[in-house]
Order: structure tokens, then C-alpha cells, then sequence
């Protein structure tokens, strides 16, 4: 089997776990009120912690796409546990939106000091091998050895 | 702000050579730079720096600024937009929701 040839491509997860010193049912609020969203992470539209519930997200448009998130309530157990799909992109972009259809899922398990809380974003398609391109997040020049070692790949 | 989709094997081109990485990562550290300074030093003659330079300013990396016999290059963190796909974007995206988050309920529950 010639391995240059294949191309193959996995899923990967986005996974942040973090303490903080609050009840479950205070972080719960700020995860399933819609002002309370729109003050940490994106003022949603149309939004209700009800399953089945469609809401959106605008963030910033890229080519064909007009930067609509899609979004629709996929579990809600209060106090443990809340997904929602996260949906959006176009075909005809790369990179940046380029076609997304992810799922956001929040868990939160009370401990001593508060509440662990857990995102974990997945569904992400990687072409293999690239992975190591989406651990550029952390400023632009500090990864360039990163992508330069995936850009001689490449070549 | 637009992001245009371009191509992603121009600046994976222009990066793909570890002398012309170097000479990036050297204007990218710097706020502005001239062909004298970045010749000193990089165990290339200015000519190859020259064309390096060219190669990574029609990738949309680095921008130039006349003044008097001097030529300023600075880096254009804008050219690697098409590098940056959705896990990186939701990665640093989701990190800094959390310190969101954690002043927000430092707000509503001191």
C-alpha cells in the first residue's frame, strides 16, 4: 500500500477542563440563559435551553459563507449536562469557513472547592498527519517552526 | 472584517523553505527591518535575502515601506489567515470564553 497516496481524515475534539469556584447550578445559568451566553461567549439568537430548540450565532463571514453559526439543543440535563450542535461554513472555503458540523457538549461535576467544568467541541475533520497545523492557536509566530515542518509535507 | 478564502499552498509554499521561515520569523520578531540587517548574520548573501523577501511579500506575508535609500519590511500576520483552520480558531476561541467566564461569575456570584 503506497502510504504518500492516502489520504485519510479523523475527527478531533477540542476538550477544556476547568475548576471554578461556583455551584453547578450558578454555571449552569450562565451556559443556558441567553443574556447570560451573549456576555461570555456569543449573543445567541433565538436561543432556549429546550431540546430540539434551532437557535444562531453570527461571528465572522468567510467567502461564500455569511459566518451564521447553526445551532440546535441536543441534551439538557440541569446542573450536568447540555449539547447543542454547532453548524456552519461553505463548501468553498478553506481553512477558515470552510464546512463545519461540530457538536458543543458542557458537563459539570460538582467538586470540593465548585465545579469542574468540561467543554468538549467535536467533530473537527482532520486530514491526518495535519494535526499538528491546529495546535498553532497560541499566537502566529510562535508555531512557524510548527508549520514549517508540515509545509515541507507538503511540498 | 472579510476573511477572503485564499489559497492555502501559496504561504505554505513560501514557509516551506527553512532559510526563508528564518527570514520571516527574523521580520516577525522585529517591528521593522532592512535588507542590510537581515543579510547580518544569516550566512546568506543579500541577494538570496532580496529574493527571499519576494517570495514572501506575493505570499501576502510580509509588506515593505520606502524611506529614503532604505526599504522597512514588517510581517503580515493577516497572510496566514488561510493556515488557520477551525480547530485552531476554536481552540484559542473556547480558551478565552473560559476567562470569560470566570470574571463573568466573579460578577454575578462574588
Amino acid at each position: 500500500m503506497n502510504e504518500a497516496a492516502a489520504v485519510t481524515f479523523e475527527t478531533q475534539d477540542i476538550v477544556i477542563d476547568e475548576v471554578f469556584p461556583h455551584a453547578p447550578e450558578t454555571i449552569w445559568k450562565t451556559l443556558t440563559n441567553g443574556e447570560l451566553m451573549g456576555r461570555w461567549i456569543m449573543p445567541p439568537t433565538g436561543f432556549e435551553a429546550v431540546e430540539g430548540k434551532h437557535f444562531t450565532f453570527q461571528t465572522t463571514p468567510a467567502g461564500a459563507w455569511d459566518g451564521t453559526i447553526r445551532c440546535q439543543v441536543l441534551d439538557v440535563r440541569p446542573n450536568e449536562r447540555f449539547a447543542y450542535s454547532w453548524k456552519g461554513g461553505d463548501e468553498g472555503n478553506v481553512g477558515y469557513g470552510s464546512r463545519l458540523d461540530t457538536v458543543v457538549t458542557w458537563t459539570l461535576e460538582k467538586v470540593d472547592n465548585g465545579t469542574r467544568l468540561r467543554l468538549v467541541h467535536s467533530g473537527f475533520v482532520m486530514p491526518k498527519n495535519a494535526s499538528a497545523l491546529s495546535n498553532m492557536s497560541n499566537g502566529w509566530p510562535k508555531v512557524l517552526s510548527r508549520l514549517g515542518a508540515i509545509a515541507e509535507e507538503e511540498n | 472584517m472579510m476573511i477572503e478564502p485564499a489559497p492555502i499552498t501559496a504561504v505554505m509554499r513560501a514557509l516551506a523553505d527553512p532559510t526563508r521561515r528564518a527570514v520571516f520569523e527574523r521580520i516577525s520578531n522585529a517591528d521593522e527591518i532592512t535588507v542590510v540587517e537581515l543579510t547580518r548574520g544569516s550566512g546568506v548573501t543579500q541577494g538570496a535575502i532580496s529574493q527571499h523577501l519576494k517570495s514572501l511579500k506575493q505570499a501576502g506575508l510580509v509588506a515593505e515601506r520606502p524611506e529614503g535609500r532604505n526599504v522597512y519590511y514588517r510581517a503580515e500576520p493577516e497572510g496566514l489567515a488561510p493556515l488557520v483552520d477551525w480547530m485552531s480558531h476554536y481552540g484559542s476561541f473556547w480558551r478565552d470564553r473560559f476567562a470569560n467566564l470566570r470574571t463573568l461569575l466573579k460578577e454575578i456570584d462574588p
